[in-house]
């Protein structure tokens, strides 16, 4: 599986959404379900997919589906596959 | 006035939110006089609450003017909100400006301040004499089941919790808590009677709006459900530099004896104060609070009951459980134990049902110093060929052994136990079999994506059981 298959695959379990749904405006901000809960969630699971340990200040401006790719691709995870 | 707001200090600041506003006491005190008097006595308001200024301007306006709010979440779902105003028809709606279409169109707008508006519905019934104010119960999200508070309940509780905690005018108490739950009230209702400066944020724990926010304004005090702290151990705010951050307290559910045990030791170390409590809405939140500097020795207590309040247990026969160290369903009598339920318009007429006593359904025992311990649910038990299994002591159990994340639920036939770790299974079954010496047809494992909780980390069985219904 690439890397962004996991990591959109994630993005579907926890919120439940179409993959089609998945774009730059699927933010933190703009989807109501993304709350305290689902972000905990989501974090936990990203870090498990790819064996990760996210810094608070990256769990913190964790704020939608594309800053969540370069996020990750700071801690050496490559989306060019 | 409510809260003896109109006996602090005038020029004190008095309250602000992250929108902008800012109010001192004195500017409060005008404020609630103005708004009162659009605020009809004895009639029932569907309060729509933001952590702003705008929302409390309504909730204090109602308190000095003898209306009755009911507290409700702004984002209260469209469908729950249209089944609240066919059950109860309140006379008012106070919402948010750009939300005051959602309540129904057609209300006359009364009065407008800090992008909150007063409509008027027409209904109109009417209202027992003591009723104050109503709030949903926080453990069953989706019910139409109110608690109804008496007059007094509310000043009885900040007045007593404020003399507990020995709240002053120096602390700057944020609060991320909804103000309609009763932890959020609280938070609230206390600091202004102990006329503090308290500020009011709509940002989540999680977004780093929230700690610029509270290292702008050098928040002191920070009260959490334990779902905020396990956010905050997430965060690993052990790591961050919060010198201003002086007081951590807990309301709501219980925490983890590990979080306790975290929470404690992070406080003495660093100079702070930790202060475990226990609340319920039906005693207007607080019932009791443990002094911080016994929190490291004793891991899960709750302490003891706060000014003018007692604590008691009773056993399966009602009686009073006098010896150290028994179980037995935790009791509380106090002047902020509230009047009873509300299940439909007509119950708001019913006079005190509790009458000053609330059994809290909780059980726990109190060690020889006199302090207190919840132990479990009394209805969170299952007879399992009639053995008296406690789900909690199950959960407990199984994070303890292995570290994760678990919700147990069931009736009589069956267990249901529900991971998050799915490698687990077969070891979790084994494990919990063995402990309650039951055999693993009876009990049921299902892995699922996430524990469900509601707003105050409360796991929400009910629904766990009905998404993985089979």
């Amino acid at each position: 599986m690439s890397n962004i298959e996991k990591y959109n695959n994630v993005f579907k379990d926890v919120f439940r959404v179409d993959e089609n749904e998945l774009n730059e405006n699927y933010n933190f901000k703009d989807v109501d379900s993304w709350d305290s809960l689902i972000h905990l969630t989501l974090i936990s699971e990203l870090e498990a997919a790819f064996d990760v340990m996210f810094e608070t200040e990256d769990i913190l401006h964790f704020g939608g589906y594309l800053n969540g790719i370069e996020i990750l691709k700071s801690y050496g995870i490559s989306f060019d596959d | 006035m409510f809260l003896d707001i109109d006996k602090r200090r005038t020029e004190s600041p008095a309250l602000t939110d992250n929108e902008g506003n800012s109010l001192t006491y004195g500017e409060l005190v005008n404020l609630i006089r103005s708004a009162g008097k659009y605020f009809e006595p004895r009639t029932l308001i569907f309060q729509l609450c933001e952590n702003n200024v705008g929302s409390m301007t309504g909730y204090l306006a109602a308190m000095e003017s003898g209306a009755v709010p009911v507290m409700l979440s702004a984002k209260t779902d469209k469908k729950l909100l249209s089944d609240l105003t066919d059950i109860y028809e309140p006379a008012y709606f106070w919402t948010p400006a750009d939300k005051a279409e959602e309540p129904g169109t057609g209300y006359e707008k009364i009065y407008e301040k800090y992008g909150y508006v007063l409509l008027r519905t027409g209904n109109r019934h009417p209202l027992n004499e003591e009723l104050e104010l109503c709030m949903t119960t926080s453990g069953s999200t989706g019910s139409p089941k109110l608690v109804r508070y008496k007059k007094g309940n509310l000043y009885a509780n900040a007045r007593n919790v404020a003399k507990a905690f020995g709240w002053t005018e120096a602390e700057r108490p944020v609060c991320d808590l909804g103000m309609q739950y009763t932890m959020g009230l609280n938070v609230i209702n206390t600091h202004l009677y102990a006329g503090a400066h308290v500020f009011l944020t709509s940002y989540n724990l999680f977004s780093g709006d929230f700690w610029d926010y509270i290292r702008k304004n050098k928040c002191t005090n920070f009260t959490g459900v334990p779902f905020s702290y396990d956010i905050m151990a997430r965060l690993h705010f052990e790591r961050m530099d919060l010198p201003f951050l002086t007081t951590l307290s807990q309301g709501g559910g219980k925490l983890t004896d590990a979080r306790f045990i975290q929470l404690a030791e992070y406080a003495a170390k660093n100079g702070k104060s930790f202060f475990a409590d226990s609340a319920t809405t039906e005693t207007s939140a607080r019932m009791a609070c443990l002094p911080p500097e016994l929190a490291v020795k004793k891991t899960g207590s709750i302490g003891r009951a706060i000014p003018e309040g007692e604590l008691f247990l009773v056993d399966d026969e009602g009686n009073r459980i006098t010896e150290p160290d028994t179980e037995g369903e935790l009791c509380y009598k106090g002047p902020n134990v509230t009047m009873g339920y509300a299940l439909c318009k007509e119950d708001l007429l019913k006079g005190d049902e509790f009458k000053g006593e609330y059994h809290t359904g909780d059980l726990a025992r109190f060690d020889a110093d006199g302090d207190y311990y919840i132990t479990g649910r009394r209805s969170r038990f299952l007879k399992l060929l009639s053995y008296r299994v406690s789900l909690d002591r199950c959960e407990q159990l199984i994070s303890q052994e292995f570290g994760i994340e678990c919700a147990c639920s069931g009736n009589d036939n069956r267990m249901n136990i529900y991971l998050t770790d799915k490698d687990k299974k077969d070891e979790v079954l084994s494990f919990i079999s063995k402990k309650t010496g039951l055999y693993e047809r009876l009990f049921k494992i299902y892995n699922v994506p996430r524990i469900i909780r509601n707003d105050s980390g409360k796991i929400m069985y009910s629904r766990m059981d009905a998404e993985n219904a089979d």
